[in-house]
């Protein structure tokens, strides 16, 4: 993939988005961080809330695998009729 | 059963593409917490997983390994995930047309970009801040060519999905592996 070309391309129509505008969604996404629950608002470098979205995003998937893998198990042993009155009550609450 | 879908909705929205219409298109996150849209999306779930239960019986039950079983029932909570978004978002639509990004998630990490002097100019994000968007690009579902605003809230966005996911997933495989665990007097069809 030539992505250099695009990337070079992409430069050039970013550099009108203001660091002001890249700093409020940083922040924006900073707040939905797990992290920023404990810490409260604490001015945390751009990078630094990137690196933990991507490790935030990274764990996150991981657990949606486990689950899928428990899912997975369950669905294989459990007995059709009482996984199916399991369900709806897991619904109904 | 009818279906509104916004399609055309959407299909009209990226042939404008105009600023104007940005606020709107910022999808609202708080929908992801509400308990309604949690239900919506586990019997949507559910529906998926009887037809995966029901294709891996039906073939070999030899065949059908622990992890193709896993991997097809992740497929499904992510489609069902992403149908969830109503195409409202790019991952979304990445996700419904197949994956093929996704899957090509090599490891490429550390790939460093030459800046030449020339582009110095134009540059307005640092390369360590480029570099970390590319990775979280490469992350999220159809996202690796956007500029950081639209990925930064496309990011947003699906990790509020994400979590809602795993809050519906976690309460789904309780309530199977309650029914696995003691079977209560109430149920009649206890099999054990």
């Amino acid at each position: 993939m030539s992505s250099r070309r695009a990337r070079s391309r992409q430069s050039t129509s970013s550099s009108r988005i203001t660091d002001e505008q890249i700093n409020d969604l940083v922040s924006k996404l900073q707040a939905v961080l797990p992290e920023a629950r404990i810490r409260g608002a604490e001015r945390v470098s751009a990078a630094r809330v990137l690196q933990e979205t991507c490790n935030y995003i990274r764990s996150l998937h991981r657990e949606v695998d486990d689950l899928s893998e428990r899912l997975s198990e369950l669905l294989a042993t459990t007995e059709a009729s009482s996984a199916q009155a399991a369900i709806i009550r897991s619904l109904l609450k | 059963m009818t279906i509104s879908n916004g399609d055309g909705d959407s299909a009209a929205k990226d042939g404008r593409r105009e600023r104007k219409r940005k606020r709107r298109a910022e999808p609202s996150l708080v929908k992801w917490k509400t308990e309604g849209e949690q239900k919506t999306y586990s019997s949507k779930l559910i529906e998926a997983l009887r037809r995966v239960r029901r294709s891996s019986a039906t073939g070999a039950a030899s065949a059908a390994t622990d992890h193709s079983r896993s991997r097809a029932v992740r497929e499904a909570a992510d489609r069902a995930l992403a149908a969830a978004a109503r195409g409202r978002t790019r991952w979304s639509r990445a996700i419904l047309c197949g994956r093929t990004l996704k899957r090509r998630v090599l490891p490429r990490a550390g790939r460093p970009k030459p800046v030449g002097p020339a582009r110095a100019a134009e540059r307005s994000k640092p390369p360590a801040l480029k570099t970390k968007a590319r990775v979280l690009g490469r992350l999220v579902p159809g996202c690796r060519k956007l500029p950081l605003p639209s990925l930064l809230e496309e990011v947003s966005d699906y990790i509020a999905a994400l979590e809602m996911q795993i809050r519906a997933m976690s309460v789904i495989a309780e309530a199977l592996s309650a029914v696995g665990g003691a079977p209560s007097p109430a149920q009649t069809e206890g099999p054990m």
